[in-house]
């Protein structure tokens, strides 16, 4: 293999000078281009790739000290290392040369042992440069890998919601899902689950980012409608959320971290507006009348796969035609404005009564600009999640669309 | 993170030292008391009054220092504030830990239960 010499630019006017540099370059093992005067010199500097410039001061055209101050103002990729061939008493030349941005000097007349030093430190420190420029590309690459590799995740986290593009069952349905960074710990799922009811559920996992985004999928690809149904339909009496909740509670409470999620689920019959639901730590929805009256849904529950054994309960809420439910994840009510005051429940609350007169499509995106607004713009800190359902009026000129 | 004072009868009170309890620093102060379990102390009152705000995070932390306690001790919380009060109900987790209104309160009624 040939390895290219080291190049290095001599600028002198003086021929004999020069030859006799150059040639104790070359001795060197080094590649010395010939420049007869600074304007050369810098052609030279963005022509042949050279990283080493040894310049006399004095030259016409240009002198070192403008040769070095051209130089940095080319901002070239890589760095120049400029060495300035100065008389031995010339201090106010050398402060000025530094100024401009000279790196070294030699006095003339130098022995070559000097010669060599100083172009052995020049090399060292392109070599560094070289080196930390690699490593950076090197991070940079698997950064870029990682990223991909994590917009992958999320597009396949996103396959698994649901698609609420059009009603289902007589409810109308629409969401917001902002993960807050690029994966989620959050997940939500609604479907049929026989001819007369609808399924719903909401997870958050605790935590955020990578960790939490792996449980809330398992969760997602577990929790099938059929799945849902069987848990929750063991009965032909009533629907058992509850039931559903112990099975996860019972399914992830033997890991020995801390790891635990909250959830609200429930069944909603179509025909009666009954809602029988469970809460699991997950933050109590709003229930919206027709007039825009709220009220919150439950008072709480214990987390899932925190405690063992945890009991859970099944409550009962009514939704009226045109009524709605606003389930919203945690990170709405905890955000903070810059101010760190939190965006609280009655925030949320506010936003929620606004359904009736804003439509229940657009509700999620009025929460997350209410949302945006609150951070003057600074993306959340947790995951978001915000599922509306609107039990459809049967005179709703809406739903014949 | 965490400031201790040991009382009478081996009562330690915690004081977590953050007036935010949360993924941040949810970590560290696991392993701050679950070495001071290790060291033997088993009566323990974590002090809320200057935590302001506690997440998912924190909460799993705490349950975690409960779960490592087990059955040789207590531990007991005091002086929640609003809205660490408001996350303790949502998550039930008032019928997990035994809630004072302050450390003084903690202190006289877990001595008089030793």
């Amino acid at each position: 293999m040939i390895v290219d010499r080291l190049k290095i630019i001599v600028a002198e006017d003086s021929e004999l000078q020069r030859l006799v540099l150059c040639s104790l370059i070359n001795g060197l093992g080094f590649e010395a281009v010939e420049a007869e005067d600074g304007v050369e010199a810098l052609n030279l500097v963005m022509e042949t790739g050279a990283q080493i410039v040894i310049s006399d001061i004095e030259m016409p055209n240009l002198d070192g000290i403008n040769l070095t101050r051209k130089i940095r103002e080319l901002e070239l990729d890589h760095y120049i290392h400029v060495v300035l061939v100065t008389g031995a008493d010339e201090n106010e030349i050398r402060d000025e040369a530094l100024e401009a941005g000279a790196d070294d000097f030699i006095t003339k007349g130098s022995s070559t042992a000097m010669l060599k030093a100083r172009i052995r430190t020049a090399t060292r420190l392109i070599s560094h440069a070289a080196e930390l420029a690699e490593r950076s590309r090197i991070l940079k690459e698997i950064n870029e890998h990682i990223q991909e590799d994590l917009r992958a995740a999320a597009t396949a986290q996103r396959q698994l919601l649901p698609d609420l593009q059009e009603d289902i069952m007589g409810f109308r349905i629409a969401s917001a899902f902002v993960p807050s960074a690029i994966v989620s710990g959050d997940m939500f799922g609604c479907f049929p689950i026989s001819d007369t009811k609808l399924g719903f559920y909401a997870v958050d996992v605790s935590g955020h980012g990578v960790h939490a985004s792996l449980l809330s999928v398992a969760i997602g690809h577990l929790i099938t409608p059929a799945y849902f149904r069987t848990q929750t339909m063991l009965n032909d009496l009533a629907p058992d959320p509850a039931a559903l909740v112990t099975s996860l509670n019972d399914r992830f409470s033997p890991s020995d971290n801390d790891d635990y999620f909250t959830m609200f689920c429930g069944i909603v019959d179509t025909a009666t507006g009954r809602l029988d639901y469970c809460q699991a730590g997950y933050p109590s929805p709003y229930y919206v009348d027709l007039t825009g009256a709220t009220e919150p849904v439950g008072d709480g529950g214990f987390p899932v796969g925190m405690i063992p054994s945890a009991t859970y309960e099944n409550k009962i809420h009514h939704l009226d035609a045109g009524g709605a439910l606003i389930i919203c994840s945690d990170a709405a009510c905890e955000a903070e404005n810059p101010s760190h005051e939190l965006f609280g429940n009655d925030r949320v609350r506010m936003v929620a009564a606004t359904t009736p007169f804003a439509g229940v499509q657009d509700i999620p995106t009025h929460i997350v600009d209410a949302l945006n607004m609150w951070r003057d713009g600074k993306p959340l800190e947790d995951d978001l999640t915000v599922v509306a359902i609107e039990r459809k009026n049967s005179h709703d000129t809406h739903s014949q669309a | 993170m965490i400031h201790t004072a040991k009382h009478d009868s081996d009562i330690t009170v915690i004081r977590p030292g953050v007036d935010r309890l949360t993924a941040v620093n949810a970590k560290a102060f696991k392993d701050e008391v679950t070495a001071l379990i290790n060291d033997g102390a088993s009566q323990l009152i974590v002090d809320f009054q200057d935590v302001t705000f506690l997440d998912s995070s924190g909460l799993g932390a705490l349950v975690g220092v409960l779960k490592k306690i087990g059955h040789r001790g207590d531990l007991a919380v005091a002086g929640l504030t609003t809205d660490v009060a408001q996350m303790f109900k949502i998550c039930r987790m008032d019928r997990v830990f035994t809630t004072y209104a302050n450390v003084d309160a903690a202190l006289q009624k877990m001595a008089e239960n030793q």
